[in-house]
């Protein structure tokens, strides 16, 4: 049962639950504690010491309920009980007596075990079902049968070939149940396989392609991402936060060394948040990519506290509160319809945009704030304004242009990107997670 | 662990049992873990909406377990000093000066400075010694003989730092006060971390703690827990009101009423005389179960309806 487990645990932290050697150790520990008898009890007590979170609790249970599933054998209706028959004795092959005798366990034990010799924890493509299907036959001795059958069945004798055809029957219902075995199996260990090529296959890939259905996994990419980001930032802030002298927490310490300054405290200093100033381009020639970009805004806001946001095409409209009150999906359409939020979506106009946000938040750009802009550039040839760009960059921390198109287009064509890079602090061709967690890094190692 | 705990985690059942004597209603998921909690001597991490009852199983434990109930509240800026230990300043200078006599007669007759130095350092440590250490929650709950049931309150509060420092408490149960040495848990207390989720707390510490979520209870679980917290309320008054809160929880709502103000409600309509639910009454103690102005508008709009089917 031991076995058992550990597959189970295999096929767990293929469905994204992290497991550790300790909880492995956990698991094995619960499991002789609580038995195999009664399966909630079992399952309860596996989620407790298995899974961490909500969302770990549902992809156990479920993945407990597809791994623990009665494999149907002992529903077996092969057995022929017409008792110890002589004639049955001409079955040599042990596969064969287990079918006659009706013996669901036996059977069910040799799948179980065939499937370990054949390895199916490995099966990874769905081509190789049928592959895995004939190893643990033949695991299983189906061979033996095999030639069993044929020889009862060239015999004369009424009795031989009843019982041919009983161990055919059999033959049959062994197969369905072997072929819904590797069929579960493969659902459980290929969803591994198959998950983590996806993800890494979606890293890759131009964002411009993305289907709707992924934007969901997209998600988490950018969250687990933005909480590395987190995560660096509050070790960071350990190894600098020591302040200016604590007066009254020295003295009121140091009483016991009879009022000598022996231990100096330290006020913590005050730890700078980031705040962010996002502007977005969801003009059609972005279409595709500005819902990436969307997306990466939305998380944004779920993760930092200090941000405004604003979307621009014709001009320019702040939709911070968009974040507070709708969910992804909604937030998302709404912004690219751009309804009801004041954003006119006419032709690109950089400079409109650029004047509409120096009156609207300029003044509010201190020396704490990141500027992030995230556009193309492609400015229908109107006046694109870097004059203002050049104001907020000496306002700002920094100012980050996130460009969806590659360096050797920049100021090709309608593109003013040539005239807005001098007053970036970075500009990065984003189009990508990869690029984008470039840039999350950058913005990590430079504080 | 002694004789009477082995007797009170035999199984799963007794230990449903057992709480439910305590005034605390489990359902088999929280019976399960309590009882792996205990034999594995891992802490449990209670997850869930506020007011389900996360302290309320810790203190029942305490009582069914009768053991002492040590509580460490956490918040932002929470310490070593103020969970762990702290020197009794105070009482260390107040006995150097009421000894500076004795201290002067220990040094008397001494060679210069070195020897006076020797001298002193025989009686090192005697400032820093225990009768000077005031322990704080965490170390009182390794120092108590029999076992003590620890409630880390709202761990999800406390800052990283502090979480870490948590880990190396909780995996080895022992902690080390750089003066005295390491201090080893005498019996290994019963842990309960609860989290009301305002941030994610690390693997590490995860993986250290069984994890146990407390939704809020179905409609037989929580007339059940009515029945026990507030045995006063006659059945078929249970029964409304239960089937009244089930129905709020399904609204809309900023807050939805968790089980203590079930409770709560269920002992107010006692208080009124009240024997069956009617729409005037739900409506002049609904403040009881909503917290919000607009909560109450929302259900004040459906609660005829919703009040006739729970009388049904």
């Amino acid at each position: 049962m031991e076995r058992a487990l550990c597959d189970f645990i295999v096929a767990l932290r293929g469905s994204g639950v992290r497991i550790s050697m300790a909880e492995t150790l956990d698991a094995l520990r619960t499991a002789a504690l609580v038995g195999f008898k009664e399966r909630h009890i079992l399952r309860d007590a596996l989620s407790a010491a298995l899974a961490k979170s909500r969302a770990e609790e549902a992809i156990f249970t479920d993945c407990f309920d597809r791994f623990f599933a009665a494999d149907g054998l002992a529903a077996t209706g092969t057995a022929d009980p017409s008792g110890p028959d002589s004639e049955q004795a001409q079955t040599d092959s042990s596969l064969g007596q287990m079918i006659l005798a009706g013996d669901a366990t036996g059977l069910s034990m040799a799948m179980r075990q065939a499937a370990d010799r054949a390895k199916i924890t490995g099966i990874a493509f769905f081509t190789q079902k049928s592959l895995y299907i004939q190893r643990i036959l033949r695991g299983m001795g189906v061979e033996g049968l095999d030639r069993n059958i044929l020889r009862l069945s060239r015999e004369n004798g009424e009795a031989s070939q009843e019982t041919a055809d009983a161990l055919k029957a059999g033959r049959e219902f062994l197969f369905e149940r072997v072929r819904d075995f590797v069929e579960r199996q493969y659902a459980l260990y290929a969803a591994s396989a198959q998950e983590a090529i996806l993800e890494r296959y979606l890293r890759e890939m131009r964002l411009s392609n993305l289907e709707q259905r992924d934007h969901e996994r997209m998600h988490r990419i950018i969250q687990r991402m933005v909480k590395t980001l987190n995560d660096t930032r509050s070790r960071r802030k350990k190894a600098a936060k020591r302040g200016l002298l604590d007066v009254k927490r020295t003295l009121r310490e140091n009483v016991a060394y009879q009022g000598l300054i022996f231990e100096p405290r330290w006020k913590a200093r005050k730890i700078d948040r980031p705040d962010m100033m996002v502007l977005c381009d969801v003009s059609r020639s972005v279409e595709a990519v500005s819902r990436f970009m969307l997306l990466f805004l939305y998380s944004l806001n779920e993760e930092i506290a200090r941000i405004r946001s604003f979307i621009f095409c014709s001009n320019l409209a702040e939709v911070s509160h968009i974040f507070d009150q709708c969910g992804l999906d909604e937030a998302l359409g709404r912004l690219q319809r751009g309804t009801g939020l004041g954003v006119d979506l006419g032709r690109t106009d950089y400079g409109q945009a650029l004047r509409n946000f120096k009156e609207a938040a300029l003044d509010r750009i201190g020396r704490r704030t990141t500027v992030l802009i995230l556009g193309d550039a492609r400015n229908n040839y109107g006046n694109p304004e870097p004059g203002i760009l050049s104001l907020i960059h000496k306002r700002a921390r920094r100012v980050i242009w996130l460009n969806p198109e590659s360096p050797p287009f920049w100021g090709a064509g309608d593109s003013e990107m040539r005239r807005y890079l001098p007053f970036c602090t970075l500009a990065r061709e984003c189009s990508s997670v990869n690029h984008l967690e470039r840039v999350v890094a950058f913005l990590v190692r430079t504080g | 662990m002694g004789m009477a705990n082995q007797m009170t985690f035999e199984t799963i059942e007794a230990v449903g049992k057992g709480f439910a004597g305590a005034g605390y209603v489990c359902s088999p998921t929280i019976a399960t873990t309590l009882y792996l909690a205990h034999h594995l001597q891992k802490p449990i991490l209670v997850e869930g909406p506020a007011g389900v009852g996360k302290t309320e199983l810790a203190k029942a434990a305490a009582v069914y377990l009768k053991r002492p109930l040590i509580r460490l509240q956490c918040y932002e800026g929470l310490d070593e000093s103020k969970a762990l230990y702290e020197w009794k300043y105070g009482k260390q200078l107040l006995y150097t000066q009421i000894l500076k006599d004795k201290l002067n007669e220990l040094i008397e007759g001494t060679d210069g400075l070195a020897e006076a130095v020797a001298r002193v350092h025989q009686y090192d440590d005697i400032f820093f010694s225990e009768r000077f250490l005031a322990p704080r929650p965490l170390l009182l709950a390794l120092q108590e003989k029999a076992g003590a049931v620890l409630l880390v309150d709202e761990v999800d509060r406390s800052d990283p730092e502090f979480e870490a420092f948590l880990l190396e408490v909780l995996s080895d149960f022992q902690v080390s006060v750089p003066e005295l040495g390491t201090i080893q848990a005498v019996s290994r207390p019963y842990v309960f971390l609860t989290s009301n989720n305002t941030r994610e707390m690390s693997e590490a510490l995860k993986r250290r703690c069984l994890h146990l979520h407390i939704p809020f209870p179905d409609e037989r679980l929580e007339r059940e827990i009515v029945r026990v917290r507030a045995p006063e309320v006659p059945a078929r008054l249970r029964e409304q009101l239960v089937a009244f809160v089930q129905q709020l929880r399904e609204l809309d709502l900023k807050k939805v009423p968790s089980v203590s103000e079930t409770i709560d409600w269920a002992r107010v309509l006692m208080i009124l005389n009240a024997d069956q639910l009617a729409p005037p009454l739900v409506r002049d103690t609904l403040h009881v179960l909503l917290k919000f102005e607009a909560d109450i508008e929302a259900a004040e709009g459906r609660l005829a309806e919703m009040t006739q089917k729970a009388v049904r």
